[in-house]
């Protein structure tokens, strides 16, 4: 029997292994018998993969792959892929669904929403409408193209994947969870389809209508695990349609993290036990009197547990959070008493019975 | 005219029909997605997000997750069931939030040690929505199976979708599904189509326990959930706060290979529930629960799903003879220690001629002394068993433990006298002066291996490798081996035989000395060849496996610990100088049918001290047979004396 040695850190299992599974489950449904079912799908398929570009450009070195993948959204060429290192180059190719290679030039992008326009010389493509693009929800059905791993070359169809969505989020709902500028929201999705060369695929359903853009790989800072996921392209369709129309981006109004004036402990009145350990339980240590903190109820061994919606899980995350509130804004402060959760609202500073210090 | 319509007629509703069953077939997919959502939304309301305040940032080198996680309710009054992995960084409080229901402080109930979940209570305001469980004897593998989580969104599930791949995977704990499951949904349920659930999801692994075990797997199309039928069987136990382990029976089988052999018990622990239950070395286990065993990993299997506690009927034989008993498992059954007659064993040529077996030594202030036991003394039975040689006398102390008594039958002369000795613990003090192993031996036959320093070589590997052989090796008698593993910077191979000639040649030894590939020192990975030559030599000479001992200095002896626990079937004793058990190598739990015994030295101002003391520690614990060597203040190699009194503990390692 042999021992075990320290627990590794949790890498990315199986990349490789689901990926193999990927193109098995293309190859079945390329050559499935002539049953209803697959040809039905088989025939939504056909009609997006006209419509998938592979993409070559930049990179090459290790782990970084010189390729992705993109879509056409128009007749004339245009594509939709991810803003990456891979279209840092004054050399793009792209490669349709029928072999053809074309150089592609690059319209504009957008490093905000993460996203590029390309375009290449040709006319009557076959493409997406971004404007019939449909929404979908929790466990809608969904197939995934894209040239993940760089598997198709030349004329061959890219790699088709499917699977449900699996909740419909926001990047940002957790703080610092995602390192991406992209902070709209995603469909989380139950295949593993956000691979080395996948990000720009398409997410289509069964019907083949445009559900959303694969995104580049992200993976969660908060539990370590691979998100697989698309970007709706509701929350792309407006810089896209700008960019094709040689008009400027819509203005970038940048969610401001921080305030003017935050908040912190001392203005409230709040003093914490002593952060000693990595994740400290934020316990009150002392409520000075006559302060905000005095006034809304707050005690001594209170535990703050939520500031507004937010799960405080430790002092150093209370610090943070307060940051990101302005100072003399009302606050919403649920605490733990004992085995009890009470919610404490701390008055805006300058309320009536409050004298500001 | 006729015949040609009809054939058009025929391929127009061929066209329709085919028309007809891809609107089917779309409506077929159609109709899954609803039932999808509609198993989803069904199962919605008992699924619960749980935060965590506060706790460990890592284990081991692994950070901790922080985000939210998922957990299931399984009564009305605010039970809830999650798994282990999600708690494991200890957090100070727990929070649920339950859908529609509001936020709620939750308390740690107990833990499930076995199937690696927990259950959290809440007070709720009012009722909380029980899932219904799917009944376990209707799940069919290949049916569909959703994994539901809530650890995006609070108000809103995250759903993977598969199907149940396998029934009673890991030893028959859990469904195995193909669902995506990481911990974006552990602790959540696996539902049917029906949106009742099949299980709870956790991580797991057939190999290994604890929360993190499995994690590995995450995400791979390899998942797997808890029968919620189990978890509500153990509910009223568990919900008074006990928490649940896995179940013990306290016998060692034979053979290596679990899939192959037959369950025989090659040691029973008289602490331990099959022995009080009545069964014995020897028995052989041929059913359990009412199902026949014809391997080890069947009974395993039936065992594997049942707690401490738990009771379990086993059907084994002996000889003719037929035993039905019913054994309850414990959770602990305590470190096994030896037996200590106290005597050495003398040694023949192709085994003893005659039965029983021959004291070369008794050991001062043992058991066997206090008995009157004296050297040339021939024990001829213990516990009222004939003993045919040495080797079957240790085999039969298997079955008894420190503090038992034990009857013998000894000839001495012409006389057979019936002793009584109570069995002691293994000594841990270095011997002195031993007599000789043997008698005088008669002439060796011609054709013997080579002999004196014999080159050796593997062709898979790069390292180089030396061995000793003393001169008066001979194949008909047993030598020990003593594998040497260098410190840092490699050895000078003139030097090292003549410092370790006179000690083989005098006790029997034959020297191996593996060389690292860089002579910079070891790598952990090295130990495959060393274990390798090892092989090599057991192939060409006749090593006796009471004697086999790892010896190594600073990296050496770390990797000599590698070694001894990767093959404690195999490598008797470690002696480390200057060198810590390493971190992260666990030494296996003593059992009856592995003797291993540890030499270690200790200096008291070395920086490496509180490694090493952290090391002994570990290895009390564990109740090893420990020898602790001080060399004062400073570390260093051993002196000609001290290496000479541990050559003689090596020659000492076949004691009973």
């Amino acid at each position: 029997m042999l021992n075990s040695f320290n627990t590794q850190a949790v890498s990315q299992p199986g990349r490789w292994r689901t990926f193999a599974c990927a193109v098995v489950a293309l190859a079945m449904l390329a050559v499935a018998p002539r049953v209803p079912a697959a040809e039905s799908l088989a025939a939504t398929i056909d009609a997006v993969q006209a419509k998938i570009v592979k993409i070559y450009g930049a990179g090459g070195v290790r782990g970084l792959e010189a390729y992705q993948s993109g879509f056409l959204i128009s007749a004339e060429g245009h594509v939709l892929t991810v803003w990456s290192y891979v279209l840092d180059t004054d050399y793009i190719t792209a490669t349709l669904d029928d072999g053809r290679r074309f150089e592609a030039k690059l319209v504009s992008f957008d490093p905000r929403l993460e996203l590029a326009v390309l375009k290449v010389e040709a006319t009557e493509l076959p493409h997406f409408d971004l404007a019939a693009a449909v929404p979908g929800e929790v466990g809608t059905r969904v197939l995934a193209f894209s040239n993940l791993f760089g598997v198709a070359t030349g004329d061959e169809a890219a790699s088709v994947q499917h699977g449900v969505i699996a909740v419909k989020t926001r990047l940002d709902a957790r703080r610092g969870v995602f390192e991406t500028p992209y902070h709209g929201s995603v469909y989380v999705l139950d295949a593993m389809t956000n691979n080395p060369g996948a990000a720009g695929g398409a997410l289509v359903n069964d019907e083949g209508e445009l559900l959303g853009m694969l995104g580049k790989e992200l993976r969660s800072a908060q539990n370590n695990i691979w998100l697989n996921y698309a970007m709706p392209i509701d929350e792309l369709r407006a810089s896209v349609e700008a960019i094709v129309a040689g008009r400027d981006r819509p203005a970038e109004q940048d969610k401001q993290d921080r305030p003017d004036h935050p908040a912190d402990l001392a203005s409230l009145g709040l003093v914490l036990v002593p952060d000693v350990l990595e994740r400290t339980p934020p316990y009150v240590d002392l409520v000075r009197s006559g302060s905000r903190a005095a006034v809304s109820g707050l005690k001594p061994d209170d535990l703050v547990v939520y500031l507004g919606e937010n799960i405080v899980q430790s002092c150093k995350n209370l610090r943070e959070e307060l940051g990101r509130l302005e100072r003399d804004a009302e606050l919403r402060v649920v605490v733990m008493r004992g085995q009890e959760l009470v919610e404490v609202v701390i008055k805006p500073a300058g309320a009536p019975e409050e004298n500001k210090p | 005219m006729i015949v040609r319509l009809t054939t058009n007629c025929v391929t127009l509703a061929t066209l329709m029909l085919s028309a007809c069953l891809a609107d089917a077939a779309d409506s077929l997919r159609q109709k899954e997605e609803q039932a999808i959502k509609a198993a989803v939304a069904r199962v919605a309301p008992s699924v619960v997000r749980i935060e965590t305040v506060g706790g460990l940032e890592r284990i081991g080198q692994m950070l901790v997750g922080t985000g939210p996680t998922t957990g299931l309710v399984v009564s009305a009054d605010g039970f809830i069931v999650s798994s282990a992995f999600n708690f494991v960084q200890k957090p100070a409080s727990i929070l649920v939030s339950v859908p529609g229901g509001g936020r709620h402080a939750a308390k740690l109930v107990a833990t499930d040690h076995s199937r690696m979940l927990v259950l959290l209570k809440i007070e709720a305001d009012s009722p909380l929505a029980v899932p219904e469980a799917a009944p376990r004897g209707e799940v069919r593998v290949g049916q569909w199976a959703l994994a539901v989580g809530r650890t995006f969104e609070a108000d809103q599930p995250n759903v993977s979708v598969g199907i149940v791949s396998a029934r009673d995977r890991i030893w028959g704990k859990a469904l195995q599904t193909d669902a995506k499951i990481s911990p974006n949904n552990y602790g959540g349920p696996l539902v049917d189509i029906a949106g009742r659930v099949l299980g709870v999801l956790v991580p797991m692994s057939p190999d290994a326990g604890g929360e993190m075990a499995g994690v590995e797997w995450y995400d791979s199309g390899i998942g797997f959930a808890v029968p919620l039928e189990d978890v509500l069987a153990v509910l009223p136990k568990w919900s008074q706060g006990v928490d649940l382990r896995p179940g013990l029976l306290g016998i060692n089988t034979k053979g290596a290979n679990i899939y192959a052999d037959l369950p025989e018990i090659a040691a029973t622990r008289a602490t331990g529930p099959a022995y009080k239950a009545g069964l014995r070395t020897g028995d052989k286990i041929v059913a359990a629960a009412g199902s026949p065993i014809a391997r080890m990993a069947e009974l395993k299997h039936r065992l594997g799903r049942l707690y401490a506690g738990d009771k379990v009927q086993l059907v084994a034989t002996r000889g003719e003879q037929k035993i039905e008993v019913e054994v309850e498992l414990v959770d602990k059954i305590e470190p096994y220690e030896f037996p200590f007659l106290g005597v050495l064993p003398k040694r023949f040529v192709n085994g003893a001629a005659d039965p029983g077996l021959v004291v070369r030594w008794v050991y001062p202030d043992s058991p066997a002394a206090a008995a009157g036991i004296q050297l040339e003394d021939r024990i001829m039975s213990m516990g009222g068993k004939a003993i045919a040689s040495a080797s079957a006398a240790a085999q039969e102390l298997l079955t008894v433990e420190p503090g038992q008594a034990l009857k013998l039958e000894v000839k001495r002369g012409d006389q057979t006298l019936p002793l009584e000795v109570t069995l002691g613990k293994l000594p841990e003090a270095l011997p002195g002066e031993l007599p000789p192993a043997h008698d005088e031996l008669p002439p060796p036959a011609a054709e013997q291996p080579a002999k004196g320093v014999v080159e050796l070589k593997l062709p898979e590997f790069e390292n180089n490798c030396v061995a000793y052989v003393p001169e008066s090796y001979r194949n008909d008698l047993p030598h020990g081996l003593i594998v040497w593993l260098h410190a840092p910077g490699g050895f000078e191979q003139d030097k090292l035989v003549e410092l370790w000639k006179p000690l083989c040649d005098a006790h029997g030894f034959i020297l191996l000395a593996p060389q690292s590939a860089d002579k910079t020192g070891w790598k952990p990975t090295e130990v495959r060849f060393v274990r390798k030559m090892v092989d090599d030599v057991r192939r060409r000479y006749t090593i006796d496996p009471a004697r086999l001992v790892a010896h190594g200095h600073q990296g050496g002896g770390a990797l000599a610990y590698v070694l001894a626990f990767t093959s404690p079937d195999e490598v008797k004793a470690v002696a480390a100088v200057d060198a810590p058990l390493p971190r992260g190598v666990n030494p296996p739990e003593t059992e009856p049918t592995r003797r291993q015994a540890i030499y270690t030295t200790l200096a008291t101002k070395s920086e490496l001290t509180p490694a090493v003391e952290a090391g002994i520690e570990r290895l009390r614990e564990a109740r090893y047979p420990l020898t602790v060597k001080n060399v004062g203040e400073q570390s260093r190699y051993l002196t000609p004396e001290e290496l000479t009194e541990l050559i003689r503990w090596f020659d000492t390692l076949d004691r009973l």
